[in-house]
């Protein structure tokens, strides 16, 4: 083998190496950088909304109201002076009060009949001269407290309890609940274990259209058709024209869909030798769903339960329309409870509905309203947050057991 | 343990008194077991049921709030103003002499070979030597059989069987006119009416007088001889001579009370009557439905009686030659445009029409035109509807509707030249459309008409069923409450209602804005949303490994999708709207409109929230489309040598293709029906004009049928009705589209 020359081979080798190797290929890395810049896009709506929310509702809570004491200060006061002395009329201060004079925060350190000791210039604002007779304006702060603590929600006169909105929240919710879950597990358990292919053709449909009208339509339907309704069953003085019960049943109905689907998607994953054994067993159709396939889907039930009970705390317009358009202030001690707190028939203002009504008018920005409603919108947030987590375990459990 | 299982076990499973029954018992048992069986799968089964049904009752509801009666009422009355415009036309027309006295009608056409004119049959009857009758359509007034001549009128009495079992005079009198109208109606130039009519104004004689005990068809001739007593008549002065000539001949065979016969009009007869100052009406008009009312309420029930025939004649000079038969069109054209009689028929002379017509007061002009006319307001030509709007508009309205848009291309009705001229000199922004955009149409014309002249209002409103079911009861209320008012079958969903833009009247307002601003709203959606979630998609699908990142991304996204959309709209709020504010607004593109007042609050605003709104469900269904693509022809393009992206751009996309557009369409539907976000994001609650681009302000449908729903006014939730099917076409449109494509991509594949 004359021609044999080792070095060519070697080089040729090395070439084919060469060309197989893999290049760095910059398209590739650009399109998949961007891909992945999509992907994080979602994270950045997580956190664009986890902060916003929380953002707005800190300069919420660590918003100062001022509101008049009526009481004035005695004589003219330098930027030096710490002790200050007030009339008698208006209210009674503290220790510890905050109190403004023009544009300088004051702090009452100690309170001496009508003398006041006082830290001047808080809140790094500059010590000023005050003439007399000056009114004391106090700080009112709004407390995280104070928003469970009071059953009134009246922006104008600082009353921030959320009880009411959240109240009829959950009324309405629980009212859709109350139609939603029978109706929609029941469709459920007829279209998995019952209807025949043909008939399911039909039937499902019919259930996706439902799904896919707008809310808007829905709220309505809620107001020009179900309030009537009620109103004639039990009486126009009984049943308001905004009430939480047409709102609830609309709502129910808007999320049967939600509820049949994913409970079928639930009832179908069971196995069809669990259904199989139950048969050999003797056991009839409905002693088969009910015993054997229900409960083996019981999680993934839950999960859609949870997921319904999460929309219907968020759904807006049917509330916004035929719920109430204002909030459902209450006093325990004076109102019933079951005549008018918990009443279904009375108007209520929902959590998203006071949203809507609110943002829809003259919103400006930086005002108490305008940061109230992300206050609110927190709390939906993190109540439909737990309620998704919560269904999420639920999904996962599931999961575990059939695969 | 449960109902259901001892009633299906047949015992306790744990206790000593367990036994599988046998024979009887088992049969017993299995049936048991089966009909509890029937049971629940009834009930199961009737919760789809109760789905279907609230679906049905949903779409039930706003058909029955889209169609329905409505009760107008006009501010002027549509027919008027068509009559009292043409009758000036008539009376402004060349060489016409008008006058209230037929005799001097008369006179003039037998002085005049070129004249011609018309009135009631008893003038031509009167002076039958110098006239000459023409005949329309071969029709001639002066004949037997007039039911078909166009120009003849029917000739009433109205009376009340209360009157007529309480004042026999009056009844008697009835009686005598009714043997013997046919005979002597000749005399006075009317025309006998036909059997049929006369059997039936008997016939309604004879229902006042059932102690008579006579059957259809028979008739009592009641002797006046000696009869005393009173009976007053009142109204149509067309009918008045006839009446006192029958009262005349009623007094000769032997009445020896007293009459009052007042010619004052048909409508005043007919309420003297109603309010019973008179025992019987005469009327040259049938009597309308708000009359009727009035005189129920007045617990007179009307009874009529058509006596007779009036023709119109119409009439020539006698040494008039050319002229003996005229078309409908021809006989328009002579008390029209035409001058001459040649403009008529080049056939006829050349001299100019000399016209004789009875003057603008007169009920026989208006019959007239009535029947002569195209009266339907709608059908006017456009320059009459002009003139009506000129002699019905104030001067600055009228400025305001020309400044908006041009009457004619080359003449101004309101503007004066110089102020016009002037005002279209301004730079282009500032001067008002009509100086360059196209001219109005009659439709465009009609249009303002009715909304600036008879200015129709919707004073209630039925529901479509009620309509159909109490149509009854409601003509009767309609009659009580609004006798003004007009009863009109109305659907709320037109063509105007889909072209018109936002108005603060229920019946001009559209929701051609609130179309436009939802198209553009998502097509911001879908050019952000789309690309950015198919990508993502296909990072988590085929690139992403499972770090906690991806993890992360992943519940992240599913996380995402269970948020609350009204939690979104408050992210655009404070995102787009006020963060973003300068790129939202467009102020950084130097794009702000001069008189916006937007800020933030945009069509991309909105858009924008949309589009995050959607992001999480197209992700996922996108994913879902792309996991189904079997990993064998990843594997098979991978051998080949194909780089990732390319497997992914070649193989991957085009077979998923079908499955992402679905989901996508899925989404963008969802997004279109969104109401709350996009509320909170600041959608302007009255904008009247079109968006006109990304940075415009913005209503979309949803948010208009929110707000009409919203208005206590019954007739906003009738267009909030409207706005439903709307918005509902629309989506169906778009599902339907994405079901189409979906099968035309599973088959070419």
């Amino acid at each position: 083998m004359a021609a044999h020359n080792p070095v060519n081979e070697q080089m040729s080798a090395t070439a084919v190496t060469d060309s197989l190797k893999k290049r760095p290929r910059l398209g590739e890395s650009v399109i998949q950088g961007f891909l992945f810049f999509c992907g994080l896009l979602s994270i950045f709506t997580t956190l664009g909304i986890v902060f916003i929310l929380f953002n707005e509702s800190f300069a919420f809570f660590s918003r100062t109201q001022w509101e008049t004491t009526n009481k004035p200060i005695l004589a003219d006061i330098t930027p030096a002076a710490t002790v200050i002395e007030v009339g008698t009329r208006g209210a009674t201060l503290r220790d510890g009060d905050i109190v403004r004079l023009g544009e300088e925060v004051i702090l009452i350190e100690r309170v001496d009949g009508l003398l006041l000791t006082v830290e001047r210039g808080h809140r790094s604002t500059a010590p000023q001269a005050h003439p007399a007779n000056m009114v004391l304006q106090r700080a009112n702060d709004i407390d995280v407290l104070d928003t469970i603590r009071s059953t009134k929600w009246i922006p104008q006169l600082g009353e921030f309890g959320l009880w009411p909105l959240l109240l009829a929240t959950l009324m309405t919710a629980v009212i859709a609940m109350i139609v939603a879950i029978p109706l929609g597990l029941a469709a459920a358990i007829y279209l998995s274990e019952y209807a025949s292919e043909r008939v399911r053709g039909i039937l499902k449909p019919v259930l996706e259209v439902l799904a896919g009208i707008p809310t808007v339509v829905f709220g309505y339907f809620a107001l020009t058709f179900v309030t009537p309704i009620l109103r004639s069953i039990f009486g126009m003085d009984t049943v308001e024209i905004f009430n939480t019960a047409s709102a609830g049943i609309v709502v129910g109905i808007l999320i049967i869909p939600l509820v049949s689907s994913m409970s079928e998607d639930a009832l179908h994953a069971v196995p069809n030798s669990l259904r199989e054994a139950a048969y050999a067993m003797g056991a009839t159709k409905l002693e088969t769903s009910l015993k054997i396939v229900v409960p083996a889907a019981l999680s993934g039930i839950a999960a859609a339960f949870v997921i319904a009970m999460s929309r219907a705390v968020g759904e807006t317009m049917v509330v916004a329309i035929a719920a109430g358009a204002g909030p459902k202030n209450f006093d325990l001690a004076t109102d019933s409870l079951f005549g008018y707190v918990l009443n279904p028939f009375v108007a209520a203002e929902t959590m998203t509905g006071h949203i809507v009504r609110i943002s829809g008018g003259d919103l400006s920005y930086d005002s108490i309203d305008y940061n109230s409603l992300f206050a609110i919108g927190l709390a939906l947030f993190l109540m439909t947050l737990i309620l998704n987590m919560i269904a999420r375990y639920f999904v996962t459990r599931y999961r575990e057991v059939y695969e | 343990m449960s109902e259901l299982d001892k009633q299906t076990t047949g015992g306790d499973l744990n206790g000593d008194r367990f036994f599988y029954p046998e024979g009887e018992a088992l049969r017993l048992q299995i049936d048991r077991r089966r009909r509890w069986g029937l049971i629940w799968r009834s009930l199961f089964m009737g919760a789809l049921i109760v789905a279907m049904l609230s679906l049905t009752a949903l779409l039930y509801n706003i058909t029955n709030d889209v169609l329905g009666l409505t009760i107008v009422i006009n501010k002027t009355d549509p027919e008027r103003l068509v009559l009292g415009l043409l009758a000036d036309e008539m009376l402004g027309a060349s060489n016409t002499f008008g006058s209230e006295d037929d005799n001097a009608l008369a006179e003039g056409i037998v002085n005049d070979i070129d004249g011609i004119g018309f009135f009631g049959n008893a003038y031509y009857v009167a002076n039958r030597d110098s006239l000459r009758l023409v005949a329309i359509d071969g029709r001639v007034a002066d004949s037997d059989d007039v039911a078909d001549y166009p120009l003849a009128r029917p000739l009433y009495l109205y009376s009340a069987e209360s009157v007529l079992v309480s004042n026999q005079t009056a009844n008697i009198f009835l009686n005598y006119l009714l043997t013997n109208v046919n005979d002597d109606i000749g005399n006075v130039g009317y025309l006998a009416a036909d059997e049929r009519t006369t059997l039936r104004a008997r016939q309604n004689w004879l229902s006042a007088n059932q102690d008579l005990g006579l059957t259809s068809g028979q008739w009592a001739v009641i002797n006046p001889d000696g009869l005393g007593g009173r009976v007053t008549l009142s109204g149509s002065s067309t009918v008045n001579p006839l009446t006192d000539y029958m009262l005349a001949a009623f007094t000769a065979d032997g009445f020896a009370g007293s009459y009052d016969n007042a010619s004052v009009g048909s409508s005043a007869g007919i309420a003297a009557f109603c309010a019973g100052q008179a025992d019987i009406a005469a009327s040259s008009r049938p009597i309308k439905s708000g009359e009727i009312e009035a005189c129920r309420r007045n617990g007179r029930f009307p009874l009529e009686f058509q006596i007779g025939v009036d023709t119109l004649a119409l009439v020539v000079n006698r040494d008039n030659d050319w002229i003996a038969d005229v078309t409908a069109d021809e006989l328009a054209l002579l008390f029209s445009e035409a001058v001459t009689w040649a403009d008529v028929n080049p056939a006829w002379p050349n001299r100019p029409i000399k016209r004789f017509i009875p003057g603008a007061d007169s009920g026989t002009l208006d019959f007239f035109i009535e029947s002569v006319f195209e009266t339907r307001l709608a059908e006017l030509p456009k320059e009459d509807l002009v003139r009506l709007l000129r002699e019905n508009v104030t001067l600055g309205r009228g400025r305001t509707l020309e400044r908006d848009q041009r009457f004619y291309e080359t003449s101004l009705v309101f503007e004066s030249p110089e102020l016009w001229n002037e005002v279209c000199a301004r730079p282009a922004n500032e001067r008002p459309s009509g100086c360059t955009g196209p001219v109005r149409d009659q439709e465009d014309v009609y249009g303002l008409v009715v909304r600036e002249v008879i200015q129709p209002d919707v004073v209630q409103v039925y529901k479509l069923v009620d309509s159909i079911f109490k149509r009854q009861e409601i003509v009767a209320e309609a009659a009580t409450l609004y006798p003004n008012g007009v009863l009109e079958f109305r659907s709320w969903l037109t063509t105007d209602f889909i072209r018109d833009p936002q108005s603060s009247t229920p019946e001009y307002a559209g929701v051609r804005t609130a179309i436009l601003g939802s198209l553009w709203v998502i097509l911001i959606t879908i050019l952000f949303s789309f690309p950015v979630g198919v990508s993502a998609a296909i990072y988590l699908e085929e690139y992403a490994s499972d770090n906690w990142l991806n993890r992360t991304l992943q519940t992240n996204i599913n996380n995402l999708a269970g948020v609350p959309s009204i939690i979104y709209g408050m992210l655009g709020l404070a995102v787009f709207v006020r963060a973003l504010e300068m790129i939202t607004s467009g102020a950084i593109f130097g794009l702000v409109e001069a008189d916006t007042t937007a800020n933030g609050r945009t069509i991309l605003s909105a858009g924008l929230t949309l589009g995050l709104l959607i992001l999480p469900l197209i992700i996922i269904n996108a994913q879902e489309a792309i996991r189904a693509v079997p990993n064998s022809m990843r594997q098979a393009s991978l051998a080949l040598g194909a780089t990732r992206w390319q497997t992914v751009w070649y193989h991957v996309l085009p077979s998923a293709l079908p499955g992402i557009l679905t989901g996508a369409i899925l989404a963008v539907s969802r997004a279109i029906g969104e109401t709350a976000p996009l509320v909170v994001v600041g959608a302007s609650t009255f904008i009247t004009f079109d968006p006109s681009g990304a940075f415009s302000k913005f209503t979309t449908l949803p948010i208009q049928i929110y707000q009409w729903t919203s208005r206590p006014q019954a007739e906003f939730r009738n267009i909030a009705a409207a706005a439903i099917v709307v918005l509902l076409t629309m989506l169906l449109t778009l599902n339907a589209t994405a079901i189409v494509l979906r099968n035309r991509y599973t088959m070419k594949t």
